[in-house]
């Protein structure tokens, strides 16, 4: 199994498994507190959320210089969203988002006066789950971290290349069915996923949140097809907003 | 309750830190650019080779050799060489052939060069053993000039004229045009033969190379212009009588892609999509740029009037020669006839710094080796090795002359190691031509024009 599997395995099974730790401890003490009247009575929630993002596409270019890959934003990201919340100030959520991981690379050559700019826009669905710790009541501050799991659903490049006799320029969209993409894409994704936020309540059932959170993606995004591969993965940062329901 | 959340807090947060190095390290810091690296030994010559082709070869996607393995297996040969205290040249040779077996590009040359007590050095070209045959010779080539000039159907021939300068070394017979008739009274059908791409170098530089200037003429008589301007209405090409056209690309070796526009393009009534070509684009092996459409265009001074052409190939004909193949073959009035060419379609910039620096890809190594050992033909083996020997003390140089572009044709199939195949087949007959005086692809060539089949 390799490292990075183990460890998200490890991971996802430490978060599942510690609220049962926890609960067993809170079995012990009496229920000291009283819910607040504006805390959600209930414990599951679904909602919808959407917002920006910006992806760092990660690459050690090394001695090729005259290539830069900086991000490509804003991209978008939505989704749904479903929640469980044992105590007020515990809350597991299971997402599920359409993320843009885009990015530009620049490739200039200053001495032959040649610009061959490429920008490239990647759609994934991305199901991040992780544990959200709940501070305060009406007006609630969530931090949370968790893993997440996805597939990359399409590509397409814009730019131009150097061209014999013809267009240099070029609009397509990247075929990942194709035999070279199978060789050489993965199109699974996996990673850590971390944040945090602040929402507001509204009659115990309606809650409007925002957050800003990472996900950091352990999947490298090529498969091992050769010996001396540069790995290459995405970093997301997310600007979204959320619209819970409390059932 | 609170103690529980700190520690959950803390703990969640120490795997986090923990796992958030679950990311590979790259490992091409370990890399220069072949360009620029000094190799100072066998092994690390082997090393910067296997690497510069690792990241810059552009047929990784269609080439069926295991570059990796070939890694392991000549690794040890090479670090072997640098404990031997004599190599000799056959070792050497062995060596690099073994490294470069079966590579698909048609184009690739690599020189390497070992120094020590007289130097040593290896050139390989895994693409030339494919079947060939030998059309290249100068012997060969007037052999087919000859059995040409003897057809009684011939009614003229302009070409290299050996009475300008008797002196001059001069054996192949260079560029000619002819005219032959017709299957009708009145009809003729004109023939155009070239050494090879330098005809708009030819055409500009008038004084270049006493012989070049032989080409002159025989361009003038077809296109009826010597500007590279491309067809005019004052050339056979375009004459009313001329019922059928013949393009020998036979052993033609390619050259520039300057030619391709005002000596093929022309043959047609429009631009022609030719193929697609893509570049490298990083490091790994299968990182590519989007396909990218090369047209040929058609000069527009003045069409050339529909009539069937008919390309004349064979194993032989390479690299730009295929290129007009492809577009000859792609015309609703072009047929080819001959054998399949040699497949080396991918064009390349052969200058190692503007081509692998440009998309660290193409050509790369030490240029003065490669314009060195250009001059091998008049040099012969003993001054180069002289040569080299003087200029490399402690290093050990290369130079790899592979592809910058990948092209299949406008179908996507792959064209490199594989060849345009013929529309009609006639394999090369050496014994008909030498003992029968008949060139049997020209005979069919020319049936094929007079019968339409």
């Amino acid at each position: 199994m390799k490292k990075q599997h183990l460890s998200a395995l490890l991971l996802a099974s430490f978060l599942l498994l510690m609220p049962l730790a926890l609960q067993a401890q809170e079995a012990a003490a009496t229920d000291q507190e009283a819910p607040a009247a504006t805390q959600p009575s209930k414990h599951f929630s679904f909602g919808v959320l959407g917002g920006l993002d910006r992806n760092y596409h990660i690459i050690d270019m090394s001695y090729m210089d005259a290539y830069s890959y900086t991000p490509f934003a804003p991209g978008k990201s939505y989704g749904l969203q479903l929640g469980y919340s044992p105590w007020k100030w515990l809350t597991f959520r299971l997402d599920g988002v359409m993320l843009d991981k885009n990015y530009y690379r620049d490739h200039t050559l200053t001495n032959y006066g040649g610009f061959y700019p490429d920008t490239t826009t990647n759609q994934y669905l991305n199901v991040p789950l992780v544990v959200m710790l709940n501070v305060g009541n009406t007006v609630r501050l969530h931090l949370f971290g968790g893993v997440y799991g996805g597939y990359w659903l399409s590509s397409h490049r814009k730019g131009r290349t150097m061209a014999v006799f013809g267009s240099p320029e070029y609009d397509v969209d990247v075929d990942l069915d194709s035999p070279l993409s199978q060789r050489r894409d993965n199109r699974k994704d996996f990673g850590y996923t971390y944040g945090a936020g602040l929402s507001a309540i509204f009659a115990k059932m309606i809650e409007l949140g925002v957050e800003i959170r990472w996900y950091y993606g352990i999947y490298d995004i090529q498969k091992e097809y050769m010996t001396n591969l540069n790995p290459r993965y995405n970093t997301t940062m997310v600007l979204q907003a959320g619209l819970n329901f409390w059932l | 309750m609170k103690t529980h959340l700190f520690r959950t807090v803390v703990f969640s947060s120490l795997i986090l830190l923990t796992l958030s190095a679950c990311r590979k390290e790259s490992t091409v810091d370990k890399f220069d650019n072949p360009n620029s690296r000094t190799c100072t030994s066998y092994a690390i010559q082997f090393e910067t080779v296997w690497q510069g082709m690792d990241q810059g070869y552009v047929f990784w996607a269609d080439d069926t050799v295991d570059w990796d393995e070939r890694y392991r297996t000549f690794k040890p040969v090479f670090e072997a060489f640098d404990t031997m205290p004599y190599v000799s040249m056959a070792a050497y040779q062995a060596a690099y052939d073994g490294l470069f077996q079966g590579l698909l590009d048609h184009h690739l040359m690599g020189i390497f060069f070992a120094p020590g007590r007289n130097g040593r050095f290896a050139v390989v070209r895994p693409g030339s053993n494919d079947y060939s045959h030998p059309t290249y010779s100068g012997a060969e080539l007037e052999r087919e000039l000859q059995v040409l000039r003897s057809r009684a159907d011939l009614i003229d021939y302009v070409g290299f004229d050996a009475t300008i300068d008797p002196n001059t070394s001069m054996s192949l017979p260079g560029t000619y045009f002819a005219l032959f008739k017709g299957k009708r009274a009145g009809e003729k059908i004109a023939y155009f033969r070239f050494t090879d791409f330098s005809l708009s170098n030819m055409c500009y530089n008038k004084d270049y190379l006493y012989y070049k200037i032989s080409a002159l003429a025989p361009i003038k008589a077809f296109y009826g212009t010597d500007d590279a301007s491309g067809m005019t209405p004052y050339g056979y090409a375009n004459d009313e009588s001329v019922v059928g056209i013949i393009i020998d690309l036979r052993g033609n070796p390619g050259g520039n892609t300057a030619d391709l526009v005002p000596f093929i393009g022309s043959l047609s009534q429009s631009i022609n999509l030719v193929g697609y070509t893509r570049v490298k684009d990083g490091f790994g092996r299968l990182d590519y740029s989007p396909w990218a459409e090369y047209w040929i265009n058609c000069p527009s001074r003045h069409l050339l009037q529909p009539k069937p052409i008919v390309a004349l190939v064979d194993i032989n004909s390479v690299s730009c020669a295929e290129l007009s193949t492809l577009l000859i073959k792609g015309l609703p009035n072009g047929t080819v006839i001959g054998e399949r060419t040699y497949g080396a379609v991918g064009a390349l910039l052969p200058s190692s710094n503007y081509s692998h620096d440009l998309f660290y890809s193409g050509c790369m190594g030490n240029q003065e080796l490669y314009e060195d050992y250009g001059n091998y033909a008049y040099l012969g083996y003993p001054e180069l090795l002289r040569i080299f020997n003087s200029q490399y003390h402690n290093v050990f140089p290369f130079y790899i002359y592979t592809s910058t572009f990948n092209q299949v044709d406008k179908d996507f199939n792959q064209v490199e190691g594989v060849g345009v195949q013929p529309d009609i087949e006639v394999l090369y007959n050496r014994n008909r031509l030498w003992n029968d005086n008949v060139d049997v692809q020209f005979e069919r060539a020319i049936s094929f024009i007079k019968n339409g089949r």
